[in-house]
């Protein structure tokens, strides 16, 4: 396994796609970009929450001012991956057909699975980089206090994961379809869908469970447990809100999740029963882990379709006996 | 080397291959000719595994395509008729790029690069970006990218495509050089007279069936009939070229005699003395500016074959 994963890491297609990435002069354009809106948007948000601070209180809460700043960038950051992913991973292997390179790689030793994780990796390291050269800006703002290590580490990791899942869907629509331009939209509609529908369609649920008689919030153990449809923890920005923004609620165990997800909140809500607790977090991480190992089977069995497959020569039925 | 037995393929109702069979042996240059459409992108993309047959075999080096295309990927070299290259890469880079895709040991692959750029004589191009090669550049860099893990046999589908005179004498002068190398040559073509100075076997193809196929000599036996001589006169009138043919028909062993623009071309069967027919030209008082064999058989073999073939 671990021969695998360094096998994987010494894939011919990540160092070319990254020589190739580096040397264009959209790399350092988008990245100073990148930081730039970044650190503009904590700078305004600092100033303005001063302002308004000062107005309402004449004195300044530091604590206050750097959790809105810290989260203020967190959701501006969650917003350029989503729109950066898809775009630097959905012309991945259709632009290979398009530049007519795809064939000789086909014929070459690499895998299928070695081409898609090349190109994954490849798209992904870019978007990492990115996350990784804002974290100063993150640091900075993190010293007014008001977000603990916790909150910093999982706010990136949401980030992370959610590029890692665009970037996987983008390149299973850059297989599918020949051209680039199909592979783009489809992969900002996805991103679209992750990013908004889920909220949109959330909320819609809501409103019928509303309708319907089913209130949306419970009281349980002493504190307010939303009974939210399970599509809500898989949208990132609700994550990242509740990561930030902690409401105190008693999230559902695993099981009360899974009953969640299959069947819709009851009328009464739920009751958390015994195990592990399902934090919106929790969910959205292993809901997007999920569909960037799917997207990639997926990828990869569309990829060994343009090839030759093995087959199995029948063997000849033994002759019975005169 | 290569063995296609029986091939079949569709695509849709089109279909693209009908019973196609042919081999080459071992260190050969065959020649797969055939007119645009005719079968022979799709029969090489078969060999090269990127398509599957619907019917029959093809091996190379004794091992089945459709049973273990990676092995076959090992002994192969492929060369597309249109191909891309990555922009922002530099010659060496390109080669190194496909050497560690091919599975060539990390310390290898920069000497490996050299050698070929040298073979392709692309040395002074090491460091330039590949997309500002010129044509027959890139083609040329494109047969030292389907060498880099030193295959057995080598598919060119149509490598001189798009080149220009010089170019295309490169590229043959490297293709000699490779028989030389021992390689199995497999090179596809519409150009016959490319593929006549070049080739030791071919194939004809037409319509998806086999028009014929063995060595080049065997093939041109069995199709041309007698040789052909190109006679030029000093004063191609009417009158003259109509006096000239009408001689050279009743001379024994003249089987026709076709007066084209500027010479007439006169098909002998083998027993013709090209001398004897001269002095007979000459003591008739014909003033002949030029008199000898023409080369290039292979078009006229070409034709007859397809002619046959579709009627």
């Amino acid at each position: 396994m671990t021969r695998r994963l360094l096998q994987g890491l010494d894939n011919p297609i990540v160092v070319k796609e990254g020589v190739s990435r580096m040397r264009t002069w959209r790399a350092p354009v988008v990245a100073t970009l990148y930081l730039s809106l970044i650190g503009a948007v904590g700078y305004a948000w600092l100033n303005v929450d001063i302002g308004v601070t000062q107005q309402s209180f004449g004195a300044v809460s530091a604590s206050a001012i750097g959790s809105h700043a810290f989260a203020a960038m967190a959701f501006f950051q969650l917003t350029l991956i989503s729109l950066f992913a898809p775009a630097l991973a959905a012309g991945a292997v259709s632009g290979e057909r398009e530049r007519q390179t795809l064939d000789v790689l086909l014929v070459s030793r690499v895998s299928a699975f070695g081409i898609i994780w090349g190109k994954l990796v490849a798209s992904m390291a870019y978007t990492l980089l990115l996350i990784l050269t804002a974290l100063p800006l993150f640091a900075a703002v993190f010293l007014f206090g008001g977000i603990d290590p916790s909150q910093f580490f999982v706010s990136q990791l949401i980030t992370v994961a959610t590029a890692i899942a665009l970037g996987a869907i983008s390149i299973f629509w850059s297989t599918l379809f020949k051209r680039s331009l199909a592979a783009t939209v489809m992969s900002y509609v996805s991103a679209f869908g992750l990013m908004v529908g889920t909220a949109v369609l959330s909320t819609m649920l809501m409103a019928a469970q509303f309708t319907a008689g089913r209130s949306g919030l419970v009281a349980t153990t002493g504190a307010q447990t939303p009974g939210l449809p399970a599509l809500w923890y898989l949208n990132p920005f609700f994550s990242l809100y509740e990561v930030l923004f902690p409401q105190g609620y008693a999230w559902p165990t695993l099981r009360t999740f899974l009953q969640l997800l299959i069947f819709g909140p009851g009328a009464g809500g739920y009751t958390p029963i015994g195990g592990p607790v399902v934090e919106p977090w929790h969910a959205t991480i292993v809901a997007e882990g999920l569909v960037a190992i799917a997207c990639t089977i997926a990828s990869v069995w569309l990829l060994r379709g343009r090839r030759t497959r093995p087959r199995r020569r029948l063997e000849p039925l033994a002759q019975e006996p005169a | 080397m290569i063995a296609v037995d029986h091939l079949q393929k569709s695509f849709g109702r089109q279909l693209a291959l009908d019973d196609v069979s042919f081999a080459v042996p071992k260190g050969e240059v065959f020649g797969f000719v055939g007119p645009n459409g005719a079968g022979k992108t799709t029969t090489i993309r078969i060999l090269a595994t990127l398509s599957a047959p619907d019917g029959g075999d093809a091996t190379v080096g004794g091992v089945p395509v459709s049973e273990n295309p990676a092995e076959v990927r090992a002994l192969i070299g492929y060369m597309p008729d249109f191909f891309g290259v990555y922009d922002r890469l530099t010659s060496g880079e390109y080669l190194e790029f496909y050497a560690a895709c091919h599975g060539v040991p990390r310390r290898r692959r920069a000497r490996v690069a050299q050698e070929l750029l040298e073979l392709v004589d692309l040395t002074d191009r090491r460091d330039v970006a590949v997309d500002t090669l010129s044509r027959g550049m890139k083609q040329r860099l494109g047969l030292a990218r389907a060498l880099v893990h030193d295959p057995q046999v080598l598919l060119l589908d149509e490598p001189a495509s798009g080149l220009d005179p010089r170019a295309r004498v490169e590229m043959k002068e490297l293709i000699r050089e490779l028989r030389r190398m021992g390689k199995t040559i497999l090179i596809s073509s519409h150009i016959l007279p490319e593929l006549e100075e070049l080739c030791t076997w071919v194939g004809f193809i037409d319509g998806g069936k086999m028009a014929a196929a063995g060595p080049m000599e065997e093939v041109r036996d069995r199709v041309t009939i007698g040789r052909r001589l190109r006679i030029e006169l000093a004063q191609p009138s009417d009158e003259e070229t109509e006096r000239v043919s009408a001689l050279l028909r009743d001379h024994p062993g003249v089987l026709s005699v076709r007066p084209l623009p500027d010479h007439l071309e006169v098909a002998v069967n083998d027993e013709v003395e090209d001398e004897q027919l001269l002095s007979a030209l000459v003591e008739k008082k014909v003033r002949v500016r030029s008199f000898s064999q023409v080369a290039g058989d292979l078009s006229e073999a070409f034709m007859r074959l397809t002619e046959d073939h579709r009627t």
